[in-house]
């Protein structure tokens, strides 16, 4: 009898695991241009809704919208792991038709070794946009600037509680730790409180943690209503575009000399060729010239920050360098290990 | 704001938008009766599919898929056991059993009765109250959120019939289950072995879908000479009098508190139809029918999931804090639609603000006439042959779960704990309390280390708040009047006895 029911349970279960497409590699035309053998599938490491998601969904829009590659771009939600369910299936299939969004927690899952790979084991293709953190406090609290409230926690950094979304080690808590590090405070101590279900929002708003650490246009948008007073900002200059954007102060001119750059951009499994990557990269910058792609970056409010594989790779080495030392100093990995860093 | 509401509700009944609203209370009718599929994956559907449209009208076609899967959802889980929300697990305590009794068209009616009133009530609160009511779902900190936790869990000594060690065991294993994937507090993994698949934790689906759905399933193929009572016989429609009579209270309570949990970033719907179960339990003059098959035990989480849905647009809309899973979701849809949510939406964007709200009188309403004449229809699927019927369980079961996850791993641990739930089942060993623990653990465990941290690790942060101490009261309330009735009772007894 319990056969029966095993062999019930078990059985839709080897149907769903034996579809799966083939792994296909294109071709090579006359030109010397790659032609993919089928659709490519962007996959989004991330559920329906999120960041990942919607800049996926407009990327594929706009491709198919104003016909910039033969092949239809789909996209694959692959969620799970914070982004590693679906970089470890890329990276197993290695199969060029497969890309994939990613943004900052691609080091972050990776250094805290949350994750087997990391930017290094893909083909970086290209970056398309940008966005900053910002760290806020309420409308009614005492300090007035970053330097106010850097000054205070050089005193007692115990004193201060932090808020972010991220669990500690990644975004939210690293972002605030690199500019408090440059101040001069001591990061071992800060106390830093991770709120992945509402958000951080409600502590701050009702008064029970002091700071919060998160994206510019999650604080804009209170900070505009009066109810929470942004400090700064990670960008390296003053936003553009949005007027009462361009008011934030960046942490730069409060003498702060750092930066934190949320950026978004494309990548690929980890053996393309230079025609496959070449293919890719053409139409991520078509894309990011065209002005049907302007108009997205308008309505979400991301900066345009194009890099192409060669200038996002030195770009993504020099803030992985950043982030290790942050998280060594903070002491979640040990700096002696270069390969798989674990917990 | 009374020019807004205005403008809300011309939005609100032009003919697009009472297409979509149809629409979207359908679809989410629909996906949520499939079991499997709740809230979630409907709203994740949807998204792809309003790209680009007016962002009013796909934001009302949104809201309807939501409190339409909501209404859905508590149909799978009166007649397969089988829920596909968080909030419909609470009725299936009291509708399944009504269903197996024969009274599932009953079990129906008094759902979609209690789902309209609450509903309707809620929104014409949410309506009145939606600017003032910012202000109160800011107001619960950590330690107030793990006062209400630790308030919830008192329900584990309500759901327990039987033997209260069984009941703990059981609760003790979900705090185990939830306690797997990342510390959000420290950011290491916890029993996850090495697998990415376990970083995110397990998904409440699996855990509702394997211990409850396919726990029964097992239980009807191993026990198939057994013959389930209610199959030939759906039972009528109409309620009686006195039905009515005994819904009358939870109606009107859980209507308001359950719409006032729902205001609270992170309680929602769930803790509100649980709430709402012990509240109704602790009330009801006969406490032992609670379980069986009681009218009050199905109308009060019925009333409270529904009431919370609608209380969940005032942080979401108000605030821009999504208090839950299924609200974060639909965040992320507001803003893929270019629309902020947030203190500034109802005087930047009224049209969207009322618009949304507007429409929900009128998606009820559409849910009402839509589900009542139905009814007889959904009822016939109990009538399906067994084979069918678990086979259809079953392939609903794991592509609900695969929806959401998109993973093979996901399948393989829904079928262990398709057979922990049996197991647990023939043991009995009640499930109620497991997924409550599995529900309540993780964010009372979360809320206790933010609160500790905030506190430097003082625990006096859990009496200087008024809020977290009124909690704690209701809380010790809630755990010795009870104790104390049985004793009163017990004495009686013994002192008839001795009369004798």
């Amino acid at each position: 009898m319990l056969k029966r029911i095993i062999l019930i349970l078990i059985l839709p279960l080897f149907l769903i695991a034996g579809c799966s497409m083939p792994v296909q590699s294109g071709s090579i035309n006359e030109q010397g241009q790659w032609v993919p053998d089928r659709s490519i599938e962007i996959i989004a490491p991330a559920a329906a809704g999120g960041g990942w998601d919607t800049t996926a969904r407009m990327l594929a829009r706009t491709i198919d919208e104003e016909g910039l590659a033969d092949q239809s771009f789909g996209v694959v939600n692959k969620p799970g792991g914070g982004g590693a369910v679906a970089w470890s299936y890329i990276h197993k299939r290695n199969d060029p038709h497969n890309i994939f969004i990613s943004s900052p927690p691609l080091h972050f899952v990776y250094l805290n070794g949350q994750s087997p790979f990391g930017y290094e084991d893909f083909t970086p293709i290209a970056n398309l946009i940008a966005d900053y953190g910002a760290f806020a406090v309420r409308e009614d609290a005492e300090w007035n600037s970053l330097e106010d409230l850097f000054t205070d926690m050089r005193e007692d950094p115990e004193s201060i509680t932090v808020v972010g979304a991220s669990s500690p080690g990644s975004m939210d808590h690293i972002q605030f730790m690199m500019f408090a590090d440059k101040a001069g405070v001591d990061i071992t101590k800060i106390r830093y409180i991770s709120d992945q279900d509402s958000g951080g929002m409600t502590s701050v708003l009702n008064g029970s943690v002091d700071v919060i650490s998160t994206g510019v246009m999650d604080a804009a948008d209170q900070a505009r209503a009066g109810k929470l007073k942004i400090l700064g900002i990670t960008a390296p200059e003053r936003l553009e575009g949005d007027e009462y954007l361009s008011t934030l102060p960046t942490a730069k001119e409060q003498g702060i000399d750092a930066e934190f750059i949320v950026w978004r951009g494309m990548f690929g499994p980890p053996d393309m060729t230079e025609e496959q990557l070449a293919y890719y990269e053409d139409i991520y910058k078509e894309v990011s010239e065209s002005d049907a792609f302007a108009e997205v970056r308008d309505m979400y409010g991301w900066d345009e920050q194009f890099m192409g594989s060669d200038e996002f790779r030195e770009f993504l080495d020099e803030q992985s360098d950043d982030l290790e030392n942050i998280l060594i100093e903070l002491g979640f990995i040990e700096e002696d290990e270069d390969e798989n860093i674990g917990q | 704001m009374f020019d807004g509401i205005l403008q809300g509700f011309q939005v609100a009944f032009s003919w697009e938008a009472i297409m979509f609203v149809f629409l979207g209370v359908l679809l989410g009718t629909i996906i949520g009766m499939i079991p499997g599929l709740g809230p979630i994956s409907a709203i994740a559907i949807m998204i792809p599919i309003t790209y680009g449209m007016d962002p009013t009208i796909a934001l009302v076609m949104m809201a309807g898929v939501y409190y339409g899967s909501m209404y859905g959802g508590s149909t799978s889980s009166i007649l397969l056991n089988a829920p596909g929300v968080a909030g419909t697990v609470a009725a299936s305590f009291d509708g399944y059993p009504m269903a197996q009794q024969g009274k599932a068209g009953k079990a129906l009616a008094i759902s979609a009765i209690a789902s309209f009133v609450g509903g309707t009530v809620s929104v014409i609160l949410l309506m009145l109250f939606a600017p003032m009511l910012a202000s109160v779902a800011i107001l619960f900190g950590p330690p107030e959120y793990f006062a209400l936790m630790l308030l919830g869990l008192t329900a584990i000594a309500s759901l327990s019939e039987g033997s209260t060690i069984k009941a703990l065991i059981s609760a003790v294993l979900g705090f185990m289950i939830v306690t797997i994937g990342i510390d959000s507090q420290t950011g290491t993994s916890r029993f996850t072995f090495g697998s990415v698949n376990l970083l995110d934790g397990i998904d409440f689906l699996i855990i509702a879908l394997g211990v409850f759905a396919l726990a029964e399933v097992c239980f009807l193929i191993l026990n198939r000479k057994q013959k389930m009572k209610g199959l030939s016989n759906i039972g009528s429609l109409k309620l009686s009098k006195q039905d009515i009579k005994e819904m009358k209270g939870p109606l009107t309570r859980q209507s308001f508190l359950g719409f006032i949990l729902g205001v609270l970033p992170g309680a929602g719907a769930t803790i509100s139809s649980f709430v709402a179960y012990i509240s109704e339990k602790k009330l009801a003059k006969n406490p032992d029918e609670f379980g069986k098959g009681s009218i009050k035990g199905l109308t009060g989480p019925e009333t409270a999931n529904n009431a919370a849905t609608s209380g969940a647009f005032v942080p979401l809309l108000s605030l821009g804090i999504p208090g839950s899973g299924t609200t974060a979701v639909m965040l992320g849809a507001f803003l893929v639609l270019g629309v902020q949510p947030g203190p500034l939406l109802m005087t930047e964007n009224p049209t969207v603000f009322w618009g949304v709200i507007a429409s929900m009188y009128i998606g009820n309403i559409f849910l009402l006439i839509l589900n009542l004449p139905l009814i007889p229809y959904f009822v016939k699927i109990l009538k399906v042959p067994r084979p069918l019927l678990i086979s259809l369980v079953i392939v609903s079961s794991l592509v609900g779960v695969y929806a959401v996850s998109f993973s093979t791993f996901d399948l393989y641990l829904l079928v262990i704990f398709g057979i922990l739930g049996y197991l647990m089942r023939i043991f009995a060993f009640p499930a109620a309390p497991f997924i409550l623990a599995f529900i309540l653990g993780g964010m009372m465990e979360q809320a206790l280390r933010q609160s500790l941290t905030i506190s430097g690790g003082s625990w006096s942060i859990f009496y200087t708040s008024p809020l977290t101490m009124f909690l704690f009261i209701i809380m010790i309330i809630a755990l010795v009047v009870p104790a104390w009735r049985d004793r009163i009772r017990r004495k009686k007894e013994e002192a008839k006895v001795k009369k004798y």
